[in-house]
């Protein structure tokens, strides 16, 4: 996906004082609000950044509220019920460009594990009473509705990778957000790989860095929470931990919170989804 | 082979030998256990070896096994190599700042770390060979790199185990320590014999005033390494191999091993030789203040091969496997006149899903496999020298004044920029420089015009950073590095007819050569300037073009794809300027840019007319990042794009000019 080129170079350096400030929105769907809050972990940075943008909407931070428009909205969460296909639709129409944050909004997120089930079986293991529960049959990605002009990736995102997309959007430059394997990152980093050394399972090969490896550095696999990152070969992957592991251990291994994103689904199907079926035992070494 | 000159070192005083190599404040790193593996780290103590550890290695795993043994180096390999301190993961490269049109770009060096490395085997001696070859490949070497490496001390361990992954035998790099150490140890359960492998080495050891080993402990350690050749066989078919892959690049394995491997370059960063690097760029959230760091990257990441405007140049799984197999068995000895393998079998071991090279070559190259006609020629030709790579130091940025900017088309201006570098000044027709602007990545831009006062650039936004550049006014800076890469050969025109064939924005590098030619112009035969443009509106230097159609001396026809009703012109490709035309190609040479698929169909007409391909002249498009030829990013074939190039004849080319997926 093309990284955002938004500001014009006669926008550089506005200033709280400047019309030219970017109008910024962060909204929610169905999610956590974790991604959101990525944002206020910039702490050290947080008001020089809140100076050079014009933060319209962002419930978990300000009083103000604005329905559009937006020269940037970020969108946290997926897509579940009819009233949130309504408001993405309306968002997309009032949003010059709309950039979905983490797993929920750019893969469906954990929920999206419900899509493999009957809406009325899944209803009924949550809620005692579903009675005034509505919901989609699926949970799934913004994609999936409207048009989407930059994603990152992660459960919740990276703040480093937020901090970047900010800065090269208000400096016009492309943001550095890398779309290959979680390995580079470990490797750069110097962690033993726990695939080989442990014989752990690890989705790091298939995965989008971004995250600093923070799994494997702390001893276990990667869980793919970025999602697949570009040319994820998952059959092999996935035939390789077949080796040692049953169809339901692997369709388990690749249903964390992109389980709904391909090529991780048809991974699943493949080994003989729905996930769930099975309790993975604990891989990690004493790191 | 440990000589009878060598020492012995009993066990119990082995930190003796910890003492004297960090006696002047250098760190000492070496093998150790942490998570589960054996690793390169700083040792504090002996304790720190791995002392009572083995390990056993098989395509995609690793073990570590302990064995209460009291030996400290019986483990194989650990999972990290010493690039890791010879070229490491992160290296910080520039800090900039612009300061209202004021632009400046420091290089960022810091002094090498005086280090020792410990347990340094005889593969991993040819990795660093063979790695400081490649860093020295350009110029004045990898600053960082060269430093590094001149500031450890290598103590060497002759292998007395090996693991089902190890091939260095078919690579000819062990398991016997030859040179390159400084001190080299071969352990027995009760000590070490030692014996030193250069001056310093032997200084060291004087230190330690230690008994002269016995003739029966030397012969112990001879045959323990003996017994470890013996282990391992010989499992590659290394002869011949690197023209026996270049016969195979149309294998139809690649296909099947792409469906296997995961381009998770986890084989390209254990690998001790791979070098491969790419820029990551920070700034301050107004883009005032930047700096930029070079990381380790890989051919098997789909980015590697992207250039501007998204197209890749690798866009395959199997194109990047056979880059890296190719370029390490095969091309390495175009470049560097060796193998990119030693035979250390990392690649191997930590392949996560198995796959190992050692079948994959067999596989793909079998020993009776033909070894012709090979793609290209076995070395970059010498059609004429990089001249002007002897003077370019890689971190030096000159800022530039720009003086003024003139539109060219919708979206490509010519900026005027003064210099009074010389080394600007002194560049040739077909050069590049790379332009920079803190907080935005540098893209290379060609050379359009070169003044005594200056140089001439033409730009055309294709991305942010060249939008940014191109947004620039008069009075402005940028920061230049270069000149880089080795230009037209102009002079291997004189006495001959010249024939020059633009596409679109390729006029600008070809602009000095039309200009070198009409200096001199009695010097050359016919001249012939065959330019083609998309639509009449993206043609450039359309005053200076009309006036040089204007001249008795030279002929101009130009051309463009798609008329507007302005255009009284030809209509159609470059190629049906020409394609008709009466005149003899055998006494002339061409210089040739444009769109590669262009640039193919003009090559190929001009061969139907006679033009020798030692004379026709290409300049090619690939992700030129460094500029002299240590980042990886613009390999093609046996050659580095940047430094080999960007001007190459087709005959040096071969069926590397237009192949997909090189």
């Amino acid at each position: 996906m093309e990284p955002l080129q938004l500001i014009t170079p006669g926008r550089r350096g506005a200033r709280a004082d400047s019309p030219n400030r970017p109008r910024i929105g962060i909204v929610k769907f169905a999610s956590c609000d974790g991604c959101q809050l990525t944002l206020l972990d910039l702490e050290d940075e947080l008001l020089a950044i809140a100076d050079r943008v014009d933060l319209v909407e962002f419930a978990e931070a300000t009083s103000r509220r604005s329905s559009g428009p937006f020269d940037v909205l970020f969108v946290e969460g997926s897509i579940s019920t009819t009233e949130q296909v309504e408001e993405i639709a309306r968002l997309r129409a009032v949003s010059h460009r709309l950039v979905t944050i983490g797993a929920c909004a750019t893969a469906g997120g954990i929920q999206a594990i419900r899509n493999w089930f009957e809406l009325a079986e899944v209803h009924d293991t949550v809620y005692p009473d579903p009675t005034y529960v509505e919901s989609l049959a699926q949970a799934r990605p913004v994609s999936d509705f409207v048009a989407v002009d930059a994603e990152l990736r992660g459960c919740p995102i990276s703040p480093a990778q937020l901090r970047e997309f900010l800065v090269a959007m208000v400096t016009g430059r492309r943001a550095q957000l890398p779309d290959e394997a979680v390995c580079i990152e470990c490797k750069r980093r110097g962690v033993v790989c726990v695939a080989v050394a442990d014989g752990i399972a690890c989705l790091g090969p298939v995965t989008r860095t971004g995250c600093g490896a923070i799994c494997p550095a702390y001893g276990r696999g990667c869980y793919g929470c970025f999602g697949p990152r570009e040319s994820a070969n998952t059959a092999s992957l996935a035939s390789w931990f077949s080796d040692s592991r049953s169809g339901p251990e692997v369709a388990r291994l690749f249903s964390g919170f992109t389980a709904w994103s391909e090529p991780f689904r048809t991974t699943v199907d493949a080994h003989g989804g729905p996930p769930g079926q099975v309790e993975l035992p604990e891989e990690s070494h004493d790191a | 082979m440990v000589t009878a000159a060598s020492s012995f070192l009993p066990r119990a005083e082995i930190g003796r030998l910890f003492d004297a190599l960090s006696a002047d404040g250098r760190r000492i790193i070496g093998p150790t256990v942490a998570d589960g593996a054996v690793i390169y780290d700083e040792l504090a103590a002996p304790a720190d070896l791995p002392t009572g550890w083995e390990t056993d290695t098989a395509p995609g795993s690793y073990r570590l096994r302990e064995t209460g043994a009291d030996r400290s180096f019986d483990y194989v390999l650990p999972v990290t190599s010493w690039k890791r301190y010879t070229h490491p993961a992160f290296v910080p490269l520039t800090r900039s700042r612009r300061d209202g049109a004021q632009v400046l770009v420091e290089p960022v060096a810091d002094d090498p770390p005086q280090l020792a490395f410990v347990g340094v085997r005889a593969c991993e001696i040819a990795a660093l060979g063979i790695q400081e070859r490649v860093m020295r490949a350009g110029p004045l070497g990898d600053a960082d790199h060269v430093g590094r490496r001149t500031a450890a001390l290598v103590v060497a361990v002759e292998c007395a185990a090996a693991t089902s992954t190890c091939f260095c035998t078919s690579m000819v790099t062990g398991p016997e320590v030859g040179g390159g150490a400084d001190l080299v140890l071969a352990e027995l359960d009760e000590g070490f014999v030692v014996r030193s492998g250069s001056p310093a080495g032997a200084d060291l050891l004087a230190t330690l005033d230690l008994r002269p080993a016995a003739p029966a402990e030397v012969e112990r350690t001879t045959a323990q390494v003996a017994a470890v050749r013996a282990g391992i066989g010989e499992p590659v078919a290394a002869e011949g191999l690197p023209e026996r892959l270049r016969a195979a690049l149309d294998s139809p394995r690649w296909e099947q091993v792409a469906e296997r491997c995961l381009a998770c370059a986890n084989c390209t960063l254990v690998c001790p030789t791979c070098f491969c690097t790419s820029v990551g760029v920070a700034s301050d959230l107004d883009g005032l203040e930047a700096s930029t760091q070079r990381q380790w990257d890989s051919c098997f990441s789909q980015g590697f091969g992207r250039v501007a405007g998204d197209a890749n140049f690798r866009p395959k799984v199997k194109d990047r496997y056979r880059q890296w197999l190719t370029h390490k068995f095969s091309t390495w000895y175009d470049q560097f006149g060796s193998s990119g393998c030693v035979g250390c079998g990392r690649c191997v071991a930590w392949c996560p899903v198995g796959i190992d090279v050692r079948e994959e070559l067999a596989a793909i190259a079998p020993a009776t496999a033909p070894r012709g006609p090979i793609p290209w020629p076995p070395a970059p030709a010498a059609g004429h020298a990089p001249a002007a790579l002897a003077v370019v130091e890689p971190a030096r940025h000159v800022a530039a004044t720009i003086t003024s900017v003139t539109p060219e088309t919708a979206d490509t201006v010519t900026f005027r920029l003064a210099t009074t570098d010389p080394e600007l000044l002194a560049a040739r027709p077909g050069q590049f420089v790379m332009v920079e602007l803190p907080a935005f990545a540098a893209p290379p831009i060609s050379i359009s015009r070169i003044r005594p006062d200056g140089l001439d650039l033409t730009i055309r936004s294709a991305g942010p950073a060249t939008a940014a550049i191109i947004a620039l006014g008069a009075g402005a800076q940028v920061a230049l590095r270069g000149p880089l890469g080795r230009g037209w050969p102009v002079e291997s025109a004189i006495g001959r007819d010249v024939l020059i064939v633009a596409g679109g924005v390729g006029l600008a590098p070809l602009r000095p050569v039309i200009e070198a030619v009409l200096a001199e112009r009695p010097r050359f035969g016919a001249v012939r300037l065959f330019l083609g443009a998309r639509t009449p509106a993206d043609r450039l230097f359309v005053a200076e073009m009309n006036a040089l159609a204007g001249r008795a001396d030279l002929e101009v026809a130009e051309i463009v794809d798609r008329a507007g009703p302005e255009w009284l012109g030809q209509v159609g490709i470059v190629t049906h300027l020409f394609d008709q035309a009466t005149w003899d190609g055998s006494r002339a040479t061409a210089f040739i840019c444009g769109p590669e698929r262009m640039m193919q169909a003009t090559a190929s007409v001009l061969r139907g007319r006679g033009v020798d391909p030692k004379a026709i002249w290409v300049t090619l498009e690939r992700n030129m990042a460094c500029g002299v030829g240590t980042c990886g990013h613009c390999q093609l074939g046996p050659f580095f794009v940047c430094r080999d190039g960007p001007v190459f004849s087709i005959d040096e080319l071969g069926t590397a000019f237009g192949r997909e997926g090189l």
